[in-house]
């Protein structure tokens, strides 16, 4: 069986919100099994029911059962994708436990690579099992040292199979299928050698010889089947198998059905000296039991297209050989597995003889879901976390009475990790041993510690006299931060940071937050997701409003200190969409560079002296403003990664209203609105490994202000997030802005490179910005650039050209600018 | 201005008595007019003469004049009263300075005025100055964009520098009025004012009382004074521009933006295209 492992946490102290981070990526790239792996899962219930061959004649009803369904390619994949590969209960045991080993070592193989503990389900296989894994069974036969026994028997004679010595080893040194209809032999790519363990070079015992007659004998694929050997001067023997192939009358109608959950059909007994009628009678009950279990079946999944194409198969074919079941029962294996569908399997052809060509699938339907919580030992054990809680991350698809689909199980995985409350999450399909056919999804948790404290400390070195690093400038810095979270189980947690550059002068750059979130304000049940937070926090930032325009060399800069709380509430719509609305109360002090309260920006005279009557900082004059305000924030944004480019498109709409609460009463409403487009310029075909489309993006910014406006409030023309090849507030500061930008991008080998043309303009309200800081810092109110640069890694590495001086310069910058 | 002391104004008995007659007449009739006191701005570039129009109108010496270098680094305001009338003289420091208007200048005139009502803008200039240049207009467009326009129909230009000798045969008159008419031009251009409220001093002796009767005559014009507030210096204060209007703005935020949006939202969530197996 498959699962999916987001992969171990390491320490709780160490579970940063980094480190989850990285974790949910990786989750989402944790590769999934072959799908091919998980058939195997359903298919033992086959080995009991009764193959058709034991009919004297397989006409008419008898289904026709199709055992040997896997290809050792597909066993080879699964253990060589090192992905958890568990066989929990295997259905069947008993028979012939020679290839245990070799069963045992393919799914121990997978496992390994899962770190859960693969279950080596293939050990306790029986029959079937062993044809399973056989191929690697007989892979580690293979071992050139195995010594083998010479058949002791003069060269080039036919030997019966019953005439061997049970006591010796065989080499095989060729196997060939012989058709006996058509009189010769079958080439080595055909289906048929699927369906034999053997292979050349191999060594076995007369036993397993016999066994692999008996099971070719019993696939129902063959009216009649045999296995001569033949044996060579050096000893080793050559393997001929001559075979009737089954066929049946040439049908011309399809039918797919769901047989899931629906007891296997078990054929009576028939005895052998039934009388002609009994015989008669004895087929027509099967018949109407046969109708009654189709008319009983569900619909299947499988689509009109390939149904379509199924039947042309069966046209183009005329008579129904086995050969051409395979083939059918490969394409419809195939279109489930290709849409994820990785439980369902073709189980058996019924009704055969008939015009109709029945096809029976166990979809592999979900009759329970089940969560259990792992300590950190992996022993099942109590959750801290309550059920709604995980139940609602789940996709329709993986609850009960759907079919299990190995998408659904990928994004229950990414949705439970997105939680980012367990360390490790496995989603686990697994046979249901009541229901036959059924699948119960599992899914295994291991929870993160709950609570959680964390200290980084960081040494920087400042610059001290004359800009040179000194030993008595290297501070001590970090940050002390601690977690609770998950409380009551429902995914509320408190969170607390300080940092500061210095410890031992905390009180210079004290970085605090304190935060609260409590999701599922709605209740955990309703399916609107909204989540309230509160959070303490404190902010310095340098303000971009007093910054000098190109010439002027250097403004003295303002810092704007931000401490407050905020309450709000979050409306998840979708994953990229939402809706934030809250309140906002905060005291904001805006500082010089010695860290004094300064009322006013200080300007530069054309004497190279600085005066202190620049433009006012703050609203009330003094350099220290209260206000409270509403805060909503609506974000539509549809985008998506198309080969690894953005598409789609972006809308964001921020508005602040103040109450006219708090110093000189602040009554305002700030808004902005950011439209972006990323247009695809061409069609691409979607998929890994595909070139992305270029993209033409379109992006436009309003931003304006009625009312009161604080300096540290005005909106900021240039900088990287405004226009690019401006330094951060040197076109301006207005009370209402305009950005527009177009950017244009070839993707080149598997990044890309892009051109664009930004223009930002204050619309003449600069001087509507009390103390017109755009004209006393010789700004121009507006500006234009344009350039060109290339994406390397998350660097972007850019040449802007400012309009407003015709000088280019290259840019480095981190993350994107839409 | 109230702790400022006050002098007397006694150097009015310096003037001919015929001068100091006239000047009893108009403050009179000002007085009439119930105006009690009255305040005169003296702007104009540098080194153009406007603390000699100053001390001449006082009839002291009371700032101090210097041929060759700025002498007067700020606003300087002469206070003098007769018989219940106050007279405001307000010097100024030259507002051109190295080829530019000094805003720095600028500043602190307009600081200096806060809170004071001016009658009467005196623009000095030069007479024997034969060139208007941009610089003139972009001076008269400083004043009038610190002051507001409406200080040029309180204004009167005068002409200082008077006694020179005409170039290339014109006469007198001829330069005079050519002078003072591309002069006016230009301030009309640069306070963008169409009326010729704008007075220019005629030619003629005696020129003091003359002076005092055009700015009777201003004073008296119908236009109230420019109370410099803080108002005016300041401009219009932006924040309360259309503060009335944000209940409104807001309403029309929650239904046309917010809303829409909303609705956007629910039709990609419709629209979205969901993977085959859901």
């Amino acid at each position: 069986m498959s699962s999916f492992a987001a992969p171990s946490h390491l320490l709780p102290l160490a579970s940063s919100a980094a480190s989850r981070r990285n974790s949910s990526t990786a989750a989402i790239v944790s590769r999934l099994p072959s799908s091919n792996s998980i058939i195997q899962c359903d298919l033992p219930s086959l080995a009991a029911s009764s193959p058709s061959s034991q009919n004297p004649k397989p006409s008419k009803s008898p289904p026709f059962l199709l055992k040997s369904l896997i290809s050792p390619k597909s066993l080879a994949i699964s253990a060589g994708s090192c992905i958890l590969f568990q066989l929990s209960t295997p259905l069947f045991s008993g028979g012939d436990s020679i290839f245990n080993s070799g069963g045992g070592g393919g799914g121990g193989g997978g496992g390994g690579g899962g770190g859960g503990g693969g279950g080596g389900g293939g050990g306790q296989g029986g029959n079937f099992w062993s044809r399973i894994f056989s191929p690697a069974a007989v892979a580690k036969d293979d071992d050139p040292q195995q010594e083998w026994d010479s058949h002791g028997l003069p060269a080039n004679i036919v030997v019966q199979l019953n005439k061997l010595s049970g006591f010796k080893k065989y080499k095989v040194s060729e196997i060939l299928f012989l058709d006996r209809r058509r009189g010769s032999t079958v080439g080595t790519e055909d289906s048929f050698f699927e369906m034999v363990s053997l292979r050349p070079g191999g060594v076995y015992t007369k036993a397993q010889l016999q066994k692999e007659l008996e099971t070719l004998a019993t696939c129902g694929m063959f009216e009649k089947v045999d296995l001569e050997t033949k044996t060579n001067p050096d000893g080793s023997i050559n393997i001929t198998i001559p075979f009737l192939e089954s066929t049946w009358q040439s049908a011309d109608r399809f039918r797919c059905i769901n047989v899931g959950l629906m007891p296997q059909s078990k054929p009576i007994e028939m005895d052998p000296d039934m009388t002609e009628k009994e015989r008669l009678e004895y087929y027509r009950s099967q018949e109407k039991d046969y109708r009654r279990r189709i008319e009983r079946s569900r619909p299947c999944l499988l689509p009109v297209s390939v149904q379509r194409e199924i039947l042309e198969m069966l046209r183009d074919h005329g008579k129904v050989s086995a050969r051409l079941l395979q083939k059918i029962r490969d394409r419809v294996q195939q279109w489930y597995q290709e849409n994820g569908y990785a439980c369902a399997q073709v189980v058996n052809f019924g009704n055969l003889n008939t015009k109709e060509v029945v096809c029976e699938v166990v979809e592999g339907d979900i009759t329970q879901l089940v969560i259990q919580f792992q300590d950190k030992l992996g022993n099942v054990c109590e959750g801290n976390t309550q059920f709604p809680v995980i139940k609602r991350e789940m996709p329709k698809q993986l609850r009960q009475g759907q079919v299990f689909n190995i998408e659904a199980g990928k994004q229950a995985l990414r949705n439970i990790n997105s939680l980012s409350l367990f360390s490790n999450i496995e989603v686990n399909p697994r046979p249901d041993e009541k229901n036959e056919g059924g699948i119960i999804v599992e899914i295994k948790l291991k929870e993160l510690e709950q609570k959680s404290a964390e200290v980084s400390t960081e040494w920087s070195i400042v610059p001290g006299r004359g800009g040179r690093p000194t030993l008595a400038s290297i501070q001590p810095g970090g940050t002390v931060s601690f977690e609770h979270r998950n409380i009551n189980g429902l995914n509320r947690s408190l969170l607390g940071s300080v940092t500061t550059s210095n410890f031992l002068n905390p009180q210079d750059d004290l970085a605090f937050k304190l935060e609260y979130v409590h999701p599922y304000i709605d209740g955990v049940y309703n399916p609107r997701n909204r989540t309230f937070r509160t959070s303490c926090f404190n902010s310095r930032k340098l303000s971009p409003v007093f910054t000098g325009g190109p010439g002027i060399e250097e403004v003295p800069p303002i810092w704007v200190d931000r401490a407050g709380v905020k309450a709000n509430i979050t409306e998840n719509f979708t994953r990229q969409s939402k809706f934030t609305y809250g309140l906002v109360m905060e005291e904001i002090t805006t500082r010089d560079e010695s860290s004094h309260i300064s009322a006013t920006g200080q300007r530069v005279l054309p004497s190279g002296g600085v005066s202190a009557d620049g433009p006012p900082t703050t609203l009330s004059g003094t350099g220290v403003d209260r206000m409270a305000f509403l805060q909503a924030n609506i974000t539509r944004d549809n985008t998506k990664f198309l080969n690894g480019t953005i598409v789609g498109e972006r809308n964001v709409f921020q508005l602040d209203q103040g109450l006219g609460i708090g110093s000189k009463f602040p009554f305002f409403n700030r808004h902005q609105l950011t439209v972006t487009r990323f247009l695809q310029l061409k069609q691409v075909e979607e998929g890994a490994g595909k070139s992305p489309p270029p993209v033409l993006v379109l992006h436009g910014h309003y931003g304006g202000c009625v009312g009161d406006l604080p300096s540290y409030d005005a909106f900021t023309l240039g900088g990287p997030y405004s226009v690019r090849g401006y330094n951060m507030g040197e076109l301006g500061a207005a009370r209402n802005i305009l950005e527009v930008a177009a950017e244009l991008r070839i993707p080149v080998r598997n990044t890309h490179a892009y051109v664009f043309a930004e223009h930002g303009n204050d619309l003449g309200s600069s001087k509507d910005v009390k103390g017109n800081p755009t004209e006393v810092y010789r700004r121009m109110g507006h500006g234009s650039s344009y350039g060109a640069g290339v994406k390397l890694g998350l660097v972007r590495a850019e040449y802007a050209v400012d309009h407003n001086s015709g000088t280019g310069a290259i840019f480095f910058r981190f993350g994107e600018r839409f | 201005m109230a702790g400022q002391l006050i002098k007397e104004w006694t150097a009015i008995q310096q003037f001919p008595a015929a001068t100091q007659e006239k000047l009893v007449d108009l403050l009179g009739k000002l007085k009439n007019q119930n105006v009690n006191t009255l305040t005169i701005l003296v702007m104009g570039k540098g080194g153009v003469g406007k603390s000699s129009t100053v001390n001449s109108i006082v009839g002291e010496r009371v700032v101090t004049v210097s041929a060759f270098q700025s002498e007067t680094p700020r606003p300087v305001m002469v206070s003098r009263s007769r018989s219940g009338f106050t007279l405001n003289v307000i010097d100024t420091p030259g507002l051109v300075e190295g080829g530019y208007v000094n805003d720095q200048v600028l500043e602190t005139i307009k600081r200096f005025l806060l809170n004071k009502t001016i009658d009467v803008l005196l623009y000095v200039d030069r007479l024997d100055a034969y060139r208007v240049d941009n610089l003139d207009k972009q001076v008269v467009k400083a004043i009038a964009d610190s002051f507001g326009k409406e200080i040029w129909h309180k204004a009167m230009v005068v002409l200082t520098h008077a006694q020179l000798s005409p170039p290339d045969a014109l006469s007198y008159e001829e330069f005079f009025s050519k002078r003072s008419e591309s002069l006016l031009k230009c301030v009309r251009q640069g306070a963008r004012i169409s009326k010729k409220d704008v007075k220019i001093l005629p030619t003629g002796t005696p020129w003091i009382p003359n002076l005092v009767h055009i700015i009777t005559d201003v004073t008296l014009n119908g236009k109230s004074g420019i109370l410099v507030d803080k108002k005016l210096i300041e401009g219009p204060n932006a924040n309360d521009r259309g503060k009335l209007f944000i209940p409104l703005i807001l309403a029309f935020q929650y239904f046309f933006v917010i809303k829409p949006i909303q609705k956007w939202i629910k039709y990609d969530v419709a629209r979205e295209s969901k993977p085959s197996w859901d």
